[in-house]
């Protein structure tokens, strides 16, 4: 479970993010649906502790990842917005130097990189190098090796940016599945479609604060819209509409 | 040693040594390129020496009417005479010639009469090449001549042609064949020491630089792993292939040995296995200096290309040592053993000089550069710890 308490964050006189509250809970989809600039990097990023919050508290199942980032950082598993690989080792050693990282011993790295081959489906490019990868193929690397560790908590910014049809449906059913197994999950993204299909939660970001909250038909029935989309904009330009 | 830290080292490791291009530019180059230089160097010099030496002198004269005794005297010599006309200045200035003599149209008649007999010397001294050895040699039968026939005037009137000498230097150069070779090699330490900046460059732009280009730095940051864990890590990787090169380029000067000219030069040089080893312990420590060092600079590099443009840059610094000591002769003192580089080259003359090098300047130099490289590399781990570090683009 990850709770943020009034989290803000300026860079310089730029305020990114203010006084932002909310809970990611045990077992559900959490979606951050913000347009780009909206502040939900930045919330990321302090909930992993590579940013400090200037005010608040942020605690991942009871831990402060302010006071204790290496313990935090156990509990989590994230994808960043920037997902680079190393690409003269294999997806394989890519996904062990991480694991190594969080002090696995070997076997278990590999019976947990041969599940995550499989829920991935990435079966056909493990040994390879990750040179020349698709985008597709990079990203369920990335995934792989960010929940190596299998983490309670696991956070995912624009998890589907640039991926084909295919490639976002083999991400979604691997989220399904997470949940399933009582996982907290929390993505972001500003993709519509994306956050309808997969999410139990929507926070609604806009200009580093969360302007509303609730389950799609929630938000839907809230702004009297009958799609995700036109509630979005509805709430974002306070109801005036214009995009 | 923590864990984490060897397995950050092994990963670099492994990830640099399969690129080809960083093994080859780094050891590969930094190993070869100093040798065979030196190679290259020793040989040219050697070789220009002995021709313009050993050579038959060519003269090229003007007016060899005036003065036939002379001239006779030259081809005794086995100097070789040819007649030259035109302008003699112009000549030398063109390049067309080395050397040329002028004898004027007076010679005969100061010289019968006994007064001193011009012969005019024409040069370039600051040309390149060896015209100094030409023109010496030209001077040196020129003397000769006018000892000979100077010695023969005073025999004739009954004076004994000691009486000129009234004090004679006698030679007694103490330098041996060792300090011969120190200084013919003088540029060693250099390129031993250019070698391991070259040697840990790559891995130092790859690590810090390269992990910003391929957008990996945020995931890495996100391990549970102290950050000064993780750059300590990559110092160890980018040190070892440091040390590496710098053995590298040891074993290949030993194997470059034999291509040297140092019979034709008259020095004598032995690199055994104990100087080897004297060398990698001075030059050692120096390697956690080169990669602070180039790891600070790539830190604040945006790119790749930019780390490797100000990165390079820092190869000229240990030439800086190198060159003021070849030109400027150094009474060696404790404190400049303390100095990194400084340290080195000044140790490494002295064991290639054949002297003995006291344990407490050995020390020195080890411990010298053990400390600024340490404290280097706390500051690297301390620039590594800001949080601005991921955004600097």
């Amino acid at each position: 479970m990850i709770e943020v308490k009034t989290v803000s964050k300026s860079f310089g006189d730029v305020k990114a993010v203010k006084e932002i509250t909310f809970t990611a809970p045990d077992s559900q989809v959490t979606a951050l649906l913000g347009a780009n600039g909206a502040g939900k990097t930045t919330t990321l990023r302090m909930i992993y502790a590579l940013i400090t919050p200037q005010t608040g508290e942020i605690l991942i199942d009871g831990i402060n990842p302010k006071e204790e980032p290496e313990k935090a950082r156990k509990l989590l598993g994230v994808l960043p917005d920037t997902r680079g690989l190393y690409k003269r080792l294999t997806a394989r050693e890519n996904i062990e130097y991480f694991g190594k990282l969080h002090g696995m011993n070997d076997a278990d790295i590999r019976s947990r990189t041969d599940s995550l081959v499989e829920d991935l489906r990435m079966q056909e490019f493990i040994d390879r190098k990750t040179d020349g990868f698709s985008q597709g193929q990079r990203v369920k690397v990335a995934i792989a090796r960010a929940l190596v560790h299998d983490p309670q908590n696991i956070i995912l910014d624009e998890p589907t940016n640039g991926l084909d049809v295919m490639s976002t449906r083999g991400v979604r059913r691997f989220l399904n599945k997470e949940k399933q197994r009582g996982k907290c999950i929390l993505f972001s993204s500003h993709v519509m479609q994306e956050v309808a299909a997969v999410s139990d939660e929507i926070l609604i970001v806009n200009d580093g604060t969360i302007t509303a909250k609730g389950t799609q038909l929630e938000l839907q029935q809230q702004t009297g819209k009958d799609n995700l989309e036109d509630a979005f904009v509805y709430i974002v330009t306070n109801g005036e509409g214009h995009e | 040693m923590n864990k984490q830290i060897l397995t950050v080292m092994f990963k670099e490791i492994k990830d640099n040594i399969r690129d080809k291009k960083t093994v080859m530019s780094s050891i590969f180059m930094g190993a070869i390129f100093g040798p065979v230089l030196l190679v290259v160097m020793m040989n040219a010099v050697s070789g220009m020496m002995k021709d313009k030496s050993e050579k038959q002198l060519e003269l090229h004269v003007d007016g060899m009417n005036n003065a036939k005794s002379f001239i006779t005297f030259v081809q005794s010599q086995g100097a070789k005479v040819v007649e030259f006309s035109g302008n003699a200045k112009k000549a030398i200035l063109n390049k067309d010639k080395e050397a040329i003599l002028v004898i004027p149209s007076d010679f005969p008649k100061k010289f019968e009469s006994g007064l001193p007999a011009v012969i005019q010397l024409y040069y370039d001294a600051t040309a390149k090449g060896a015209t100094n050895i030409t023109q010496e040699r030209i001077k040196a039968l020129i003397k000769g001549y006018s000892r000979t026939i100077g010695m023969t005037r005073l025999q004739l009137r009954g004076i004994s042609p000691s009486l000129l000498q009234a004090v004679t230097i006698e030679d007694h150069d103490v330098s041996t064949a060792e300090s011969k070779g120190a200084k013919a090699l003088a540029f060693l330490p250099y390129f031993l020491i250019m070698g391991l900046f070259m040697g840990s460059m790559y891995l130092a732009i790859d690590t810090m630089a390269g992990e910003k280009e391929r957008n990996s730095l945020e995931s890495l940051l996100l391990n549970p792993i102290k950050r000064s864990h993780l750059l300590t890590g990559k110092l160890l990787a980018t040190i070892s292939f440091g040390i590496v090169t710098m053995f590298a380029t040891l074993l290949t000067f030993k194997f470059a040995l034999p291509f040297m000219p140092f019979e034709s030069m008259g020095i004598s040089f032995t690199f055994g296995v104990k100087n080897i080893v004297l060398f990698a312990i001075l030059l050692a420590p120096l390697s956690i200096m080169a990669a602070s060092l180039q790891t600070i600079i790539a830190t604040f590099s945006k790119s790749f290309k930019e780390a490797q443009t100000y990165v390079s840059l820092l190869i000229f610094i240990p030439m800086i040592p190198s060159l003021i000591l070849m030109m400027v002769p150094v009474k060696e003192k404790l404190w400049m053993m303390f100095v990194p580089i400084l340290g080195q080259n000044l140790a490494i003359n002295q064991i290639l000089r054949g002297e003995p090098v006291s344990m407490v300047w050995f020390i020195a130099v080890a411990v010298g550069s053990l400390i600024v490289g340490v404290l280097l590399a706390l500051l690297a781990i301390k620039l590594y710890n800001r949080e601005s570090l991921l955004f600097s683009d």
